[in-house]
């Protein structure tokens, strides 16, 4: 018996002392990583504040672009969407929006709006996607930046490789057409491919933020607010803290595993080369940067992929807990998906940083943190149920985790006072202050949770991404 | 130290770090709390200010320009005189006449540059252009650009060799501004690769500032360095100089670069169609 107490009693410390080493790691990394993000987004605008983007505005030698908008059933908003793609601050670029197999009435009312008619474009296939119903173009000269596909069904990253097919530009932006663009998004995207000799800039991300419950006119964003619902106000912090302070450090390290879906630039050439978006995954905007990176460090060809700081596309949250959940299973699913496919490179130094840190950090906190959390829960109620519980310790170590999380996003909070103050309110302050304490309560587990669900379906072998509904912006 | 390891070995340390851990973090979120807050208000504190400053740089402008008053009877003003003094205010003014003489030509335009000289505001811009920080310098010579200060061309031209990018960009810029062409020759001798965004921001500074006289673009053309011969070779075409066609002709038959000789044909191609 005694030697079974013994025996508890170190399994209990080595409990203790892994929980702690995990949480002590995790906050450190975090802070590491806010520290580096923070000098770069002050030396970001420092630089920013001399440039002078009229002359890519005014200039033939301007990356040309094509945008590619994947769109399924977005029948409501397509007309303004589209509308104020076309009209974003740039020359050089053309709009491919690509209708995937859409049920609803969005291929009728593009038709309509555009004028549009259907051309006999031959398309070099170099990525094998889906069936292409037709290729359309306007009649009307002054949409004449303007490509509608359709195409049957085949999901978002098909959408895309349809796109990367038809765009005629060398260079491909990717966004989700409901999402609000900055007019002068593409400008601020196209700068970093000019901007390196030595490396090949293969692919730009942009920052996104929520738009939740923000004023919009005419597809533009005309005011910021915090939204109402607390489960998107609490998504504004969390955005907050992995743009401003999480991808900022990993662009600095050249070591960005993921750019946005919703918002990112990339040399087509090496984004067709490397087989252009996997349809295997629902996480395809990481495995695609993720693929592109090692095909060239695979061949030995210096690159770099760049990130912009400043809030140039805006996004809807989920603001019930069903879609959240879906998203964020969705998320998990992506990241164990592409983690698996790319499981070479995990610490293997052929890799450089991204096979020694960038590889190793999304497995250890990005993938394995909700599991680690959940086993850490369970210990824990095991241990109430057989009074191993140490209540003064677990209740310091709670507090513990509790207080960094508070301390996290507020320095999140004033990394975003000091650079782009969206939120001048005081109200909005102090709205997102109070979120920061609710957060870790009920936030939390909650994405925890979502996040388990992930590992379930990838298990049972879920495919897909589900419906995700979308309630729309506020209008003026 | 030994004090320290055998705290260590003791397993005793948990507790005291975990309690010195949640002070430190409380105490630091707290401290950002009031930096915000503090932050916060110097921006309201810094709006009105400038709100109320730009009133009275509005009168005082229109009464320079348009009413001929000259620095020295403005300064005679108590409240202009101590208001001078402040710094924040002679920034707000820098920007502001920067502002208006973007906006004016002619006399207009040189009462306010008359008024930047007298005022000491050009002190101001020399001493930022001997700052140690890049982004000082920065505007130090966007100002001097501004007001076509031809003094300090050689200060600005150096600059345009700094190992700072942003430095290096304005510095080309406003030496293309204050001395056209005569800017080329420093180009021309360049050694380090000039970027597709310098390059671009070369051209524009030339389409910006109108510089008709493009004599010596030509000149970069029989570069060593490549990528000033691409600039010489986009600004050909940018700026649609036809009267250069011969030197280009001779550089794409010359060159043994394939992509400067492509470059070339294509320049060739839209100059000559």
């Amino acid at each position: 018996m005694t030697f079974f107490t013994y025996e508890i009693t170190e399994f209990v410390d080595l409990y203790i002392v892994l929980i702690l080493a995990y949480a002590i790691l995790i906050m450190s990394s975090y802070l590491i990583l806010a520290h580096l993000s923070t000098k770069e987004l002050r030396n970001y605008l420092k630089r920013n504040s001399f440039i002078d983007y009229e002359v890519l505005l005014s200039s033939e030698f301007a990356p040309k672009l094509s945008l590619i908008a994947p769109a399924y059933n977005e029948g409501f908003t397509i007309e303004e969407n589209v509308k104020s793609l076309l009209s974003l601050n740039y020359n050089n670029y053309q709009v491919i929006v690509v209708n995937d197999g859409s049920k609803d009435n969005s291929m009728e009312i593009l038709a309509k709006t555009y004028d549009l008619v259907l051309t006999d474009l031959i398309i070099d296939a170099k990525i094998e996607t889906k069936e292409i119903k037709g290729v359309y173009k306007s009649r009307n000269a002054a949409y004449k930046k303007l490509i509608v596909v359709d195409k049957e069904n085949g999901g978002k990253a098909d959408a895309l490789n349809v796109g990367l097919n038809i765009a005629e530009h060398p260079y491909v932006v990717c966004i989700d057409v409901d999402c609000i663009l900055d007019k002068d998004s593409l400008l601020k995207l196209a700068k970093p491919f000019l901007e390196s000799h030595e490396k090949r800039i293969i692919a730009t991300g942009g920052v996104v933020r929520i738009a939740n419950q923000c004023v919009i006119k005419n597809g533009r964003l005309i005011e910021v607010n915090v939204p109402n619902v607390m489960l998107s106000r609490i998504q504004v912090l969390e955005y907050l803290r992995a743009f401003l302070l999480g991808r900022m450090a990993w662009g600095r390290l050249d070591g960005l595993l993921l750019i946005s879906g919703a918002f990112g630039a990339f040399d087509k050439e090496i984004a067709i080369l490397s087989g252009g978006y996997s349809t295997k995954t629902v996480g395809e905007d990481m495995e695609l940067i993720v693929r592109m990176r090692r095909y060239m460090l695979e061949r030995k060809l210096s690159y770099t992929v760049s990130y912009i700081p400043d809030p140039l596309c805006w996004t809807e949250a989920p603001e019930d807990f069903k879609i959240f959940k879906k998203q964020r299973s969705r998320w998990m699913r992506g990241t164990i998906e592409t983690l698996s496919i790319h499981r070479k490179m995990f610490l293997n130094p052929k890799y450089k940083l991204l096979g020694m840190l960038s590889v190793p950090y999304w497995t250890l906190f990005e993938f394995l943190a909700p599991a680690i959390e959940f086993i850490g829960l369970v210990i824990t109620v095991l241990f109430i149920i057989f009074g191993l519980i140490n209540w003064h310790f677990f209740f310091l170590l709670a507090l513990f985790v509790y207080t960094f999380a508070i301390l996290f996003s507020v320095i999140a909070l004033f990394s975003e006072e000091k650079t782009y103050h969206k939120y001048p309110k005081q109200t909005d302050f102090f709205k997102l202050l109070m979120a920061a304490f609710i957060e870790p309560l009920y936030f939390h587990p909650l994405a925890v949770y979502a996040a388990l669900v992930g590992y379930k379906e990838k298990i049972m072998g879920t495919k897909g991404w589900g419906e995700m509904t979308r309630k729309g912006f506020t209008k003026k | 130290m030994e004090k320290l390891w055998n705290l260590y070995k003791s397993d005793d340390w948990v507790h005291p770090f975990l309690i010195v851990s949640i002070y430190i973090f409380i105490a630091a979120s707290f401290i950002l709390y009031l930096l915000i807050i503090a932050s916060r208000n110097k921006k309201i504190r810094q709006t009105k200010l400038k709100i109320e400053y730009d009133v009275l740089i509005d009168t005082l402008m229109s009464s320079v320009i348009f009413e001929d008053s000259s620095f020295t009877i403005v300064s005679e003003n108590q409240k202009f005189k101590k208001l001078f003094e402040n710094t924040y205010f002679r920034e707000v003014l820098t920007e502001s006449i920067i502002n208006l003489h973007k906006n004016y030509e002619g006399v207009y335009a040189q009462k306010i540059e008359q008024f930047y000289k007298d005022s000491g505001l050009i002190n101001d811009s020399f001493k930022k252009l001997r700052s140690l920080k890049w982004e000082v310098k920065c505007k130090a010579i966007s100002e001097l650009a501004e007001f076509k200060i031809t003094e300090a061309f050689t200060d600005i031209i150096s600059l345009s060799n700094a190992r700072n990018k942003t430095l290096k960009v304005t510095a080309i810029s406003a030496a293309i501004k204050l001395a056209g062409a005569e800017s080329i020759k420093y180009l021309t001798s360049y050694t380090d690769s000039i970027d597709d965004w310098t390059q671009l921001n070369i051209i524009g500074a030339f389409k910006k500032h109108d510089i008709g006289d493009t004599k010596g673009v030509e000149f970069l053309l029989e570069s060593e360095n490549t990528t000033v011969v691409a600039l010489g070779l986009k600004l050909i075409k940018e700026l649609k100089l036809t009267q250069k066609v011969p030197f280009v002709e001779q550089l794409a038959n010359k060159t043994p670069n394939l992509m400067l000789q492509n470059e070339a044909q294509s320049v060739l191609q839209t100059l000559t169609v």
